[in-house]
């Protein structure tokens, strides 16, 4: 097994618990302003990287001819309303396609269009199996000719992609993901995960590293903090500890962090607890979600 | 008397014709997987009506008759409004919108509501293509146009032609201007309103006309191609009204009228495709397919509402609907959910059964003596307008309703989801027909 030697120290842990440098990117592509945030972002760490990048454009055919009640004499025009949306869906998505590889051949970095007909969500966790980091906008909408908004699609794809996911707001710096990572621990088994598979993607190469716990104890809050530090040190990251104290919003009290300490980059565990526990109270990962300004880098 | 399991293939048919196209939406979209249902569920039908029933033969020859005479009908009525296509564009605005659901609350009575639905749905989208929001505009339209102009006479909606055909006179549904100018004039006068405020917010938030390349296009002149077809059109009308009323006259066997009509309707529907030149039907997306796919669909109607129709008429005072506003209320209800045509034919059974349980007796089984009779006429109005009005709150009360959702989202209109257009239906249209209700029954 490979190493490489990111700061002061080597990776060879994080290889061997299987996180690979990134070599390929997949982009999900869809019109939206973050789409378009996360096509420049994920341009921009393939370029740092010297990685490949595969843009996928999704024609959601199933949403488009599903099945819906209709008067009689309502079934044939329904036919040619689904055939003319499926014909604008295939357009469109050869024209984001199209604009997508001129973007990558100017900036000279190895690109492959790929289109996909069928549900957008097995269609980019078909994909993303075959790819280190897969990158999506943060408002991303794969069924934007069916659905007025879709994020369905996107926290399905955060609680089963095999492999980490960087989703990119609207807002996001054009420098890319800055100069300085916030990684958030909170001993969960996708919190390790995700922090591992950063710290081997080659990503945290030159970044100043900062680690962060949020508890309403702040004695659990330090000892959680020393582990995840402790856990990067292993792998060759000296982070910067933090130890939050929030009675209230985890979501809210990293985000202070993030711009206090003027993160680029947020990495954290994707919806940690069982979704049951979701129901009883509101998941860091969805507040991240929607209020972070930066990209969040996510591993289930 | 009618078994009550006589009434089960009938509602069956209505449910699987409600739900397949949800559940099967690939089986559905052949119409000889159409015809195969519709034969399935006629099939217990036809053998009580040929092997068990007094009288079935000829209630069987009578129901062939009907829906000849009632496809007929919609054909020539669909092959001529076919061929009549508006060219040109105007820049969708209030005012222009107005226009064209007043014009389509009169043209639905003319030409049915699905081919003034067909005609206008297309030049309105064109005309508010540079419109930030355009869901309130095809709502509307379908309240309207698809559905409340319908009212007026029997051309206007399948429900009022089944009636003609089983004996209500041609002018008889004129008596209902009244119910017709309230919710269609109500109507339109919410639809300005909503029409005002988003054009006024779209001026506020700098998405205006003004600001829209497409509404700056030059605008070109409305014009009506193949407008022969109005000749045949008015021909149509007036043959129908003419056998009508001069048909039992005329004609000893209801065969020889069925054939009639079948010949009348032909004649101004050849003349309309021979006349029409093709580029006309191009422009409108003419095709047989939906009228293949009508003709399927109600010869299962036609053939497993027969007996149904009798055990209401036998039954129906058992049923505990007496009043012209319960029979307002039931028909619309069901009208909602069901196609308005069956629910009408169910309804207007049941209201003979009333008036018959009174101790009057109607004559032969049909709706003329009905329409005449004084509680009889009252009861036949209120399912009228129930069937027609109602048939407004989902999209699949009315045939045309889902055929405007289709086309508008070929134009890339973002259209209600199915309860979504119903919380607007019961919204706008309830409190419309609670005014209804207590004013006119």
């Amino acid at each position: 097994m490979s190493s490489v030697t990111v700061g002061s120290g080597m990776v060879s842990e994080a290889h061997r618990e299987g996180h690979p440098v990134i070599t390929k990117i997949l982009i999900c592509l869809e019109g939206s302003p973050s789409g378009e945030a996360a096509v420049r972002v994920a341009l921009a760490i393939a370029r740092e990287c010297e990685a490949s990048v595969s843009g996928l454009a999704i024609v959601d055919e199933p949403d488009i001819r599903a099945g819906a009640m209709t008067g009689i004499g309502g079934s044939a025009y329904k036919q040619a309303r689904d055939q003319t949306i499926l014909a604008a869906a295939r357009k469109q998505a050869a024209s984001w396609l199209a604009d997508f590889e001129s973007r990558c051949s100017a900036l000279g970095i190895p690109a492959q269009a790929l289109e996909a007909e069928g549900r957008p969500l097995a269609s980019i966790l078909e994909q993303a199996q075959h790819h280190e980091l897969t990158v999506i906008g943060r408002d991303a909408n794969f069924r934007y000719l069916t659905h007025s908004e879709d994020g369905e699609t996107r926290e399905a794809v955060l609680h089963r992609a095999p492999r980490p996911i960087l989703i990119v707001p609207e807002s996001s710096p054009r420098g890319g993901l800055g100069r300085v990572v916030l990684i958030a621990y909170d001993g969960s088994g996708a919190a390790r995960r995700a922090m591992l598979s950063f710290a081997g993607s080659g990503l945290a190469r030159y970044r100043d590293v900062h680690i962060a716990t949020v508890d309403e104890m702040g004695e659990t809050a330090w000892k959680m903090a020393h582990r995840g530090q402790q856990i990067l040190r292993d792998v060759g990251l000296d982070p910067t500890l933090h130890n939050l104290v929030a009675p209230r919003s985890n979501a809210e009290a990293l985000f202070q962090l993030a711009k206090q300490i003027g993160a680029g980059l947020l990495v954290m565990g994707a919806f940690a607890r069982s979704r049951v526990a979701e129901l009883f109270s509101r998941s860091t990962t969805r507040g991240l979600l929607e209020s972070s300004v930066v990209p969040l880098y996510l591993q289930h | 008397m009618t078994p009550r399991w006589a009434v089960v293939p009938f509602v069956s048919y209505l449910l699987l014709i409600a739900m397949l196209p949800l559940l099967l939406p690939r089986f559905w979209e052949r119409n000889r997987n159409k015809l195969m249902v519709a034969a399935l569920a006629s099939a217990p039908v036809g053998a009580y009506l040929l092997w068990m029933r007094d009288g079935g033969h000829a209630l069987l020859v009578q129901t062939g008759c009907d829906y000849v005479s009632f496809i007929a009908l919609l054909g020539a009525l669909f092959t001529i409004s076919g061929g009549i296509h508006l060219r040109g564009s105007l820049v969708g605005g209030p005012g222009v919108n107005l226009g064209f659901l007043a014009v389509g609350a009169v043209l639905g009575s003319l030409i049915g509501t699905t081919g003034a639905s067909v005609l206008l749905i297309r030049p309105l989208l064109r005309a508010n293509r540079h419109r930030r929001s355009v869901t309130h505009v095809v709502v509307f339209f379908i309240f309207i146009v698809s559905n409340g102009a319908g009212l007026l006479t029997p051309l206007g909606d399948p429900p009022l032609f089944l009636g003609f055909l089983r004996g209500v006179p041609f002018a008889w549904t004129l008596r209902l201007a009244a119910p017709w100018a309230l919710v269609n004039g109500t109507l339109l006068a919410v639809f300005t309103l909503f029409d005002l405020y988003h054009q006024i917010r779209d001026e506020h938030d700098g998405h205006g006309a003004a600001s829209r390349p497409l509404a700056r296009a030059p605008v070109e002149r409305l014009r009506l191609e193949g407008g022969w077809n109005l000749i045949w059109l008015a021909g149509l009308i007036a043959a129908i009204a003419a056998l009508g009323g001069l048909g039992g006259r005329l004609f000893a066997a209801d065969y020889q009228r069925a054939l009639a009509q079948v010949l009348a309707t032909s004649v101004f529907a050849a003349l309309s495709l021979h006349k029409t030149p093709r580029s006309v039907r191009e422009a409108n997306h003419f095709g047989w397919a939906p009228m293949i796919e009508v003709a399927t669909v109600f010869l299962g109607i036609f053939l497993t509402m027969a007996p149904a129709l009798c055990f209401l008429e036998e039954q129906g005072a058992s049923l505990g609907l007496t009043q012209p506003r319960q029979f307002f209320w039931a028909s619309g209800a069901l009208s909602s959910v069901l196609d308005n045509a069956p629910t009408y034919l169910t309804f207007a059974s049941l209201a003979r059964g009333v008036v018959e349980a009174g101790g009057i007796r109607l004559g032969p089984s049909g709706l003329g003596a009905l329409s005449s009779h004084p509680t009889g006429q009252h009861l036949l109005a209120a399912v009228s307008c129930g069937a027609v009005f109602m048939g407004a709150m989902t999209y699949i009360g009315n045939g045309p309703n889902s055929v405007v959702k289709a086309i508008a989202e070929e134009h890339h209109v973002r259209m209600p989801t199915f309860f979504a257009y119903l919380a607007w239906a019961v919204a706008i249209l309830i409190p419309i027909f609670v005014v209804v209700s207590h004013v006119f029954f």
